[in-house]
Formats: C-alpha cells, sequence, structure tokens
C-alpha cells in the first residue's frame, strides 16, 4: 500500500513540475505547431477584431469627411431610431421566419435525401443521384430565381398543370402573392442546396461501423430499424453540431434570394434585415445607422449560438464551445 | 455568412477611410483655396486657345500625352468600351482614353461605398448622389478652372452657366453637363403607346383619353384575342422593381397632365411642391389600372415579371398597349421592325385623363443643370481631365460625338446640309447595336452637350434628334400612321412648349437632397412603400380600391408627408429665388 501511495504522491509531484516548467517547455515542443497557426491568428485578427472599432460609428453621426475620430457622438440615437422603425420589425420577423424555415426543412430534406441515398443497392446509380442531386448548388441564384419566376408565372408550368387536374379554374399569379413568398424563398432553396447539403450528412453515414449493422441483420433488424437505431443515432452529433452552426446564423441570411425572388407586390414579405441595413443604412450614407443594424445583429448572433449550443450541451451531444 | 463577410468588408473599408481622411483633408482644403489652381496651370502653361487645325480640319487638345481617365457613370447598366472609331478619333486628338466604369445593375450603394473607401475614379457622374461627394470634399470646385481656361465650356453654357451652381448656399460650380443645353425636342415618348395596327385597324379613331385608349385596346383584342399564335396582352407594364417609377408613377401623373417633377407635383404659380400621390388625377389613373386589371387587360405579370421577360413580352409583339418611354422600349422596337413587323411597334399618344387635361409631357424645364459630371479631388489628372471636359464642348467634338466622322459616317448634300449615310441611317433604324457599334451618341450623355435644336456654324443641327433626321428615321407605318391623323411628327399631337411655359425651378429630382436628411429619409421610406401599397391597390378588387388608397394616404401621413411638402416647397423657392 505505501508504496503504492508513494508512486502516487511521486506522480502527483511530476505532474505539478510538469505544469510549472510545463509553459515554456510545451510552447517549445509545440514551436511548430504556434508557428503554423500564427499566420491565421495575426488575419483573425486583423480581419475579425480589428474592424470592431468601426462598431464606434454606431453612436456617432458618422461622415466620412470628418472620420471616426472628428464625427459628433450622439449616444444611442440610432438605435432609439431603429427600434422605433416599423420596417425594422417587419424585416426582423422575415428575417426570422425565413430562417427557421430554411433550417428546419433544409436539415429535414438533407437528412432525410442522405438516409435514402444511402439505402441504395446501386453504387453507380448513388453516384450518378448525388452529382445530379448537388448540380443546382452551383447555378447562380439570378439563374434560379428566373427559372422560379417562369414556373410559377400565369402562364407557367404550374398553373398549367392545376388547371389541367382542374385543381383551379383560373391561373394563380404566384409571385404576387405575398402570403406564399416565404414558402417559395424555402422552397427554391430546398431545390438548389438539398444534394449539396447531404454530402456532409452521407460522409457521416460512410463513417459508421459497418459490424452495428451485421449485428443488427443477425438480430433479425429490417432496413428500417436500422435506419432508426443504428444510422440516425449514429449521425446525431453532426446533425446537431451542423445546426448550432446553421442557429449562430440565422439572422445573417442574406438577401440574394429574397432580392431576386422578390418583387413590389410582396416586398412586406421580402424585406429582410440585411437588405434594410443595405438601403436604410449604407445606401442614404447612413454608415452610423448601418453600423447600428449590425451590431443589433451580431448580439442576436450570438445569443442564439449560445442558447442553441446550451440546449446541445443538455441534450449530451456534441456541443461546439 | 457571406454577409457577415460583406459587412466586415464595409468595416474595413470605412475604418481605411477614416484613417485617410487626415491627410484627405488637407488636400481638400487647399482644394478649397480658390488660387491652387490658378497656380498649378501657370506651371503648366497650356495654350488651349487659338490652334491651327491640322490637315483633317481637327484642332484638338495642344497637349496629347496619352492619358486614361477613369469615369464612373452612375446609371450606367452595360459596359461601355472605348473602341469604337469615334474612340479612336478622340484619343488621337486628346490623347485622351476614357475608361468607363459603372456599378452591376444600376446599384445605388455604389457612391456611397466610394465615398466611404476614399476610392475615386479621375471622373464621376453621380446624378442624385452630387451632394454626397461635395459633402464629402471628393469633387473640386471648377469655378477657377473655368474662368482660367474654360472658353469653350463658356460659350456652350452661356448664361445657363449659373444653373450649374450648387446651391444657394454654396454657389460653386461642382459639376457640369448633362442635358443638352438650348433643347428642342422634335420627338415625344408619348404618355403612354398603342399598336400601329390598332390604330389602323379601327380606322384611326381620336385617342385623347385612357379611356379611350382602353376602347381601343377592348375591341381590338375582343376581335384578335391571339397575335403569332400567343394571346394578346393589353396593356404591359415594368412594375416589379425600380422601373415601377417610371412606367406606373410617372405615367400615373402624365396623365393628371402633372409636369415631370420625380415624386412631386409643383405649382410655380404659387410655389409650392406636393406629393404627387395626394392628386386626385394620380388616384384616377391608379383606379383605372384597377380597373384594366379587374377586366383582365392589364397583364397580371407587370408586376412580377423580370425586365428581361418584359422586354421578351414586348419583343414578340402581343403587347397592344404599353407605358414606357423608348429609352426603355427602343431595342423591342428595333427588333420587331427587324422582324418585319412595323405595324406591332407603338405609337406615342398625349393620353390624359380627359380632354380637358393638356399633356405636360412638352414642358420646357430648361436646363435644369443639377446632374453632371465632376472630377475628383484624388485625382492625379484634374487638368487633363478639365481640358477634356472642356474640349468636349468644342464644336468639333459635339459634331464627332453626334455624327460621327465625316465621310464615313457623315456627309453634307450639295445644300450644305449635314446627313448620315444612307448605309448608316439603315443601320440607325435597324440595328439595335448601332450605338455600340459605331459610337456614334456614345459619348454625349452624360457629358456637357448641345441640346438637339442647337444650330453649329455650318446652320446644322448639333444632334442627331433634329427634325430632318427624325423625319428621315421614322418607319413607314408611323409616316402611314400620322399622314392618317394629318400630322407631320409625333409631337403634333400634344401641346407646344409655349402654351405649357417654361419650368422656373428646373425639374425637381435634380434637387440636391441629401439622403440622410428628413427628406432624404422620407423619400426612400414612401417610395418603397408606394411601389408596394398602390401595386396591391391596382391588384385588389375594384371595390376595395378606394380603402386601400386611403389607407396608404394615412400611412404617407404617418411618415411625414406634411414635413417632407414644406421641405420640397422651401428648396423650390430657393431655386426659382437662385435662377430668378
Amino acid at each position: 500500500m505505501e508504496g503504492v501511495r508513494e508512486i502516487l504522491v511521486k506522480t502527483n509531484k511530476q505532474v505539478k513540475v510538469q505544469t510549472k516548467m510545463g509553459l515554456s517547455k510545451k510552447l517549445y515542443d509545440q514551436r511548430f505547431l504556434i508557428a503554423m497557426s500564427v499566420p491565421f491568428v495575426i488575419w483573425v485578427i486583423i480581419f475579425k477584431y480589428i474592424p470592431l472599432a468601426g462598431w464606434l460609428m454606431a453612436f456617432q453621426d458618422y461622415k466620412p469627411k470628418l472620420g471616426i475620430l472628428g464625427s459628433q457622438w450622439v449616444g444611442l440615437k440610432h438605435f432609439k431610431v431603429l427600434f422605433q422603425e416599423e420596417q425594422f420589425y417587419q424585416a426582423l420577423q422575415n428575417t426570422l421566419g425565413m430562417s427557421i424555415l430554411a433550417i428546419t426543412f433544409g436539415t429535414i430534406f438533407s437528412v432525410g435525401f442522405a438516409l435514402l441515398l444511402n439505402e441504395l443497392r446501386s453504387l453507380r446509380l448513388k453516384r450518378v443521384v448525388q452529382t445530379i442531386s448537388y448540380l443546382p448548388h452551383f447555378v447562380s441564384w439570378v439563374v434560379v430565381a428566373n427559372i422560379v419566376g417562369q414556373i410559377l408565372s400565369t402562364t407557367g408550368v404550374l398553373n398549367e398543370i392545376l388547371m389541367a387536374l382542374h385543381i383551379i379554374d383560373s391561373p394563380v399569379n404566384f409571385m404576387s402573392q405575398p402570403n406564399l413568398f416565404w414558402g417559395i424563398v424555402t422552397g427554391s432553396d430546398l431545390w438548389k442546396e438539398t444534394g449539396w447539403n447531404a454530402i456532409i450528412y452521407l460522409a457521416a453515414i460512410t463513417g459508421i461501423d459497418v459490424q452495428l449493422y451485421e449485428a443488427a441483420k443477425v438480430d433479425g433488424a429490417n432496413r428500417w430499424q436500422q435506419i432508426k437505431s443504428i444510422t440516425l443515432p449514429c449521425i446525431r452529433g453532426t446533425i446537431i453540431i451542423l445546426l448550432i452552426m446553421s442557429i449562430g446564423n440565422l439572422i445573417n441570411i442574406g438577401f440574394e434570394k429574397q432580392y431576386l425572388l422578390g418583387n413590389n407586390t410582396v416586398a412586406s414579405k421580402s424585406l429582410v434585415l440585411d437588405k434594410y441595413a443595405l438601403d436604410y443604412g449604407i445606401g442614404m450614407v447612413r454608415y452610423s445607422y448601418g453600423t447600428a443594424i449590425g451590431m443589433f445583429k451580431s448580439v442576436v448572433g450570438i445569443v442564439l449560438i449560445y442558447i442553441a449550443n446550451t440546449l446541445a450541451k443538455k441534450s449530451g451531444e456534441g456541443q461546439l464551445i | 455568412m457571406k454577409m457577415k463577410k460583406f459587412l466586415t468588408g464595409i468595416m474595413i473599408a470605412t475604418m481605411i477611410a477614416s484613417m485617410g481622411t487626415g491627410c484627405g483633408n488637407k488636400s481638400s482644403e487647399t482644394a478649397a483655396d480658390p488660387s491652387t489652381p490658378a497656380s498649378e496651370s501657370t506651371e503648366t502653361p497650356e495654350p488651349t486657345t487659338e490652334q491651327e487645325p491640322n490637315e483633317s480640319g481637327f484642332v484638338g487638345l495642344a497637349d496629347r500625352t496619352p492619358t486614361t481617365l477613369r469615369v464612373f457613370y452612375k446609371d450606367q447598366l452595360e459596359d461601355v468600351e472605348f473602341t469604337d472609331p469615334i474612340a479612336e478619333k478622340i484619343k488621337e486628338l486628346t490623347g485622351v482614353t476614357l475608361e468607363i466604369e459603372h456599378a452591376v445593375g444600376g446599384d445605388e450603394q455604389a457612391i456611397p461605398l466610394m465615398v466611404a473607401s476614399g476610392d475615386y475614379p479621375d471622373m464621376i457622374f453621380a446624378k442624385g448622389d452630387t451632394g454626397l461627394l461635395v459633402d464629402a470634399g471628393a469633387i473640386i470646385p471648377l469655378d477657377d478652372y473655368i474662368e482660367e481656361k474654360g472658353d469653350n465650356l463658356k460659350a456652350l453654357y452661356g448664361d445657363n452657366l449659373k444653373r450649374l451652381k450648387y446651391s444657394e448656399e454654396d454657389p460653386t460650380i461642382y459639376t457640369v453637363g448633362t442635358y443638352g443645353v438650348n433643347s428642342v425636342s422634335w420627338e415625344t415618348d408619348g404618355n403612354m403607346q398603342i399598336q400601329h395596327a390598332i390604330l389602323k385597324d379601327q380606322g384611326y379613331p381620336e385617342i385623347k383619353t385612357i379611356y379611350q385608349f382602353e376602347e381601343a385596346i377592348q375591341k381590338y383584342i375582343d376581335k384578335y384575342p391571339q397575335i403569332n399564335g400567343q394571346d394578346a396582352i393589353g396593356l404591359c407594364l415594368m412594375g416589379s422593381d425600380w422601373r415601377w417609377l417610371i412606367t406606373v408613377g410617372n405615367v400615373a401623373s402624365a396623365t393628371a397632365g402633372i409636369p415631370d417633377d420625380g415624386e412631386w407635383k409643383i405649382d410655380d404659380e404659387t410655389q409650392t411642391a406636393m406629393y404627387k400621390y395626394f392628386d386626385d388625377g394620380v388616384r384616377e389613373y391608379m383606379k383605372w389600372l384597377n380597373h384594366m386589371n379587374a377586366i383582365g387587360l392589364l397583364d397580371p405579370e407587370s408586376f412580377t415579371h423580370q425586365e428581361d421577360v418584359y422586354y421578351a413580352k414586348l419583343a414578340s409583339g402581343r403587347v397592344l398597349g404599353t407605358a414606357t418611354p423608348m429609352w426603355g422600349t427602343n431595342d423591342a422596337k428595333k427588333a420587331l421592325v427587324g422582324a418585319g413587323m412595323e405595324e406591332r411597334t407603338t405609337a406615342p399618344l398625349a393620353v390624359t385623363l380627359s380632354e380637358d387635361i393638356p399633356a405636360a409631357t412638352r414642358k420646357n424645364y430648361g436646363f435644369s443643370g443639377g446632374h453632371g459630371i465632376g472630377i475628383c479631388e484624388s485625382s492625379e489628372n484634374k487638368d487633363k481631365a478639365f481640358e477634356f471636359l472642356d474640349w468636349m464642348c468644342t464644336e468639333e467634338a459635339q459634331i464627332l460625338i453626334n455624327w460621327g466622322i465625316e465621310g464615313e459616317d457623315y456627309y453634307y448634300d450639295e445644300n450644305g446640309v449635314r446627313r448620315l449615310t444612307p448605309e448608316k441611317e439603315e443601320m440607325f433604324k435597324t440595328d439595335k447595336d448601332f450605338t455600340k457599334k459605331t459610337g456614334i451618341v456614345k459619348y454625349q450623355y452624360p457629358f456637357p452637350q448641345q441640346g438637339d435644336g442647337a444650330i453649329d456654324s455650318t446652320g446644322n443641327y448639333f444632334t442627331l434628334k433634329n427634325k430632318e433626321q427624325v423625319l428621315s428615321n421614322m418607319t413607314e407605318t408611323e409616316k402611314e400612321t400620322l399622314a392618317a391623323y394629318g400630322k407631320e411628327l409625333w409631337i403634333d399631337f400634344f401641346p407646344t412648349p409655349e402654351e405649357l411655359g417654361v419650368s422656373k425651378h428646373g425639374q425637381a429630382w435634380q434637387f440636391n437632397v441629401p439622403a440622410d436628411s428628413e427628406l432624404g429619409i422620407f423619400n426612400q421610406k414612401s417610395e418603397d412603400y408606394v411601389k408596394q401599397a398602390a401595386t396591391q391597390a391596382i391588384l385588389g378588387s375594384p371595390e376595395n380600391f378606394d380603402t386601400a388608397w386611403d389607407e396608404m394616404l394615412a400611412k404617407f401621413k404617418e411618415m411625414g408627408v406634411e414635413s417632407a411638402n414644406e421641405e420640397m416647397t422651401r428648396l423650390t423657392q430657393e431655386k426659382i429665388r437662385f435662377w430668378g
């Protein structure tokens, strides 16, 4: 027993000593790794941290001629204006609405598609389907918006089909219905991105140990049960991590889809925060106002990431931070 | 993610801008010092005047050192290549190569971003963003240059030179050019347009009101529901993006007899301005559109289709009525003529709400001067740029950019009248790439230009748009229609400029309104809102139209239309006083 204790004490001491002299030795040991990462740390500092100083503009009436040092400080003026603006809330609602739809359906469809692809027996067919399905990812939104516009126009394919099936009597102008707009955006997004997003899930599925499936087969599990009890639980971590990442970007959905698919009639449903910031911030030389919107978005983004991460931690699966 | 990067980019840009402004200020101070340009020019004495023309009859610039000048056009949508024969000639005579830049898709953010980054070209045509550049000290005052060596500019502008001044508070000339001086027009876009085929089919009826317009279209569509195998479209507009203002908003005020002041109705007598959507005439027109939609004559896709789809529809010949200026439909017209469907092109009409309302389409706005081309503070070739602008005002330059090269593009006939050569004339009528290929009129806008109607030393008109040329450019169908109505030109349908009087304030859309002012914010907000709310009112059922319209007006009041009206009134009065 004593011998054992001695050893324990010794190892404890060793550990302590190691941590004491550790830092310099550790640094020395890892010098190559550090050298390799330094450029990226510098990159992050230059491009992600230094620009944060620009946030000061949100508290000024910034004029390019006067610069940050010369412009007048106005405190929270721009935030007050922002939070009183009806359009801002409209934009916020649209942004969150379309984001949540995109994340929910995007995940469900991509995972589902990956599962289906994985079950294909013919490897060749699988490859062909996979290639075809991720091709739309490379098509520009400008083109996609035109295709969607044509399909949904009053003389478009969809109206022809619905009329031929006697579901509707006269053509519906889908693109001018504000209430359909979120759906149209989500639908086109799904068409464009499902195949692409499925790749990462497919990769995760490929990594699952084949023995699990073999054991399940021996136990008499059919394919459906295999999916439910092996595939899905095994890629749960991947799904959650990707979800957290996309939740962090929930508020940053860009505006190209909305801008290209939208028109004046559906403007109330197509205005998103990024477009609002561009039109009413930079577009009108209200640099400070634009920065205030940007700041608000960053804060919301951070809060969302923490919420998602906490939830993930609670579920005991793949938290990010 | 993309947006994040984008925002970061902007932040960096603004950071750099703010860092750069330390020294930027200094240089703009020196520029504001009136002695500077003068002293600069004494250093490099320029014999700008009195030079012997060379054997080809051109004078050109004395200093022809090859220089590349970058010019930014705010409203340019297509690439302009400086490679045509006229460009070569300009290069030969001045040494200047223009590198014309533009934002993709008419982007509104281009100039604000330029200001933020401090990266300017040599010359800039900023239209409504000119004030922004003045505030940022980005463009230089030109007064001293004009005084020193702007003889040609002075000659071109004459009394109108004072109209180039920025404002009452800051009576400096920052920009020159854009829109002809001494303009008389022999052409018109009309308020609305209708196919020649309809007029011919119905024995050339009188169409003076929108209701007669509707009747003609309805009759024709009942008789011929299909054109070239496709359903005919009664009235087709382009209202899905900013062109809404052109094909819906402006048409509404034009039919109500309101002169074109953008979104405002300005009364020169009382010197007051009103947001035009409060006008009853505008309301009536919109209500008519609503009615046209309800009876199926308005293309339901007018507010959703993309621009290229719209042009494709026009070029197919199945659109019976439109409400777009020529510059928006000219390509479609040329395509139709090229395809042998001349009768499917449209006739511009003086359509108003009722016969008592005269169309103000031919109103003489005077020379407004508000938008023009300026020289950037940061440019290394300021002197050269100014000399170039001044040279552009000379007679030889004006003839070159408007008519091309003698012998190749034009000739003088036995009476000394300048004419396009027959092949160029044919090309002008049928080839939509005429300007692109030949360079003719390519460099006219937005540089200083002689107006349509100005006459040169040979007694000929400076521009192609003179009566002779307009007449000879007409298609046979146009001539036939005009003859049936007993008119010579399309403008003969409209009240003459003399009847309408000259505008004292120019045109309100050329006022310099700071974008971040209260009025600027109102303009942006109300524009975004009206495009949406008015469209919904038009597409709604007729019994709901009035409620929808009243709701919209109430919303404008909430946005502060009253103080906007007051501010606009103040600006109008200021302009009238300043120019008076």
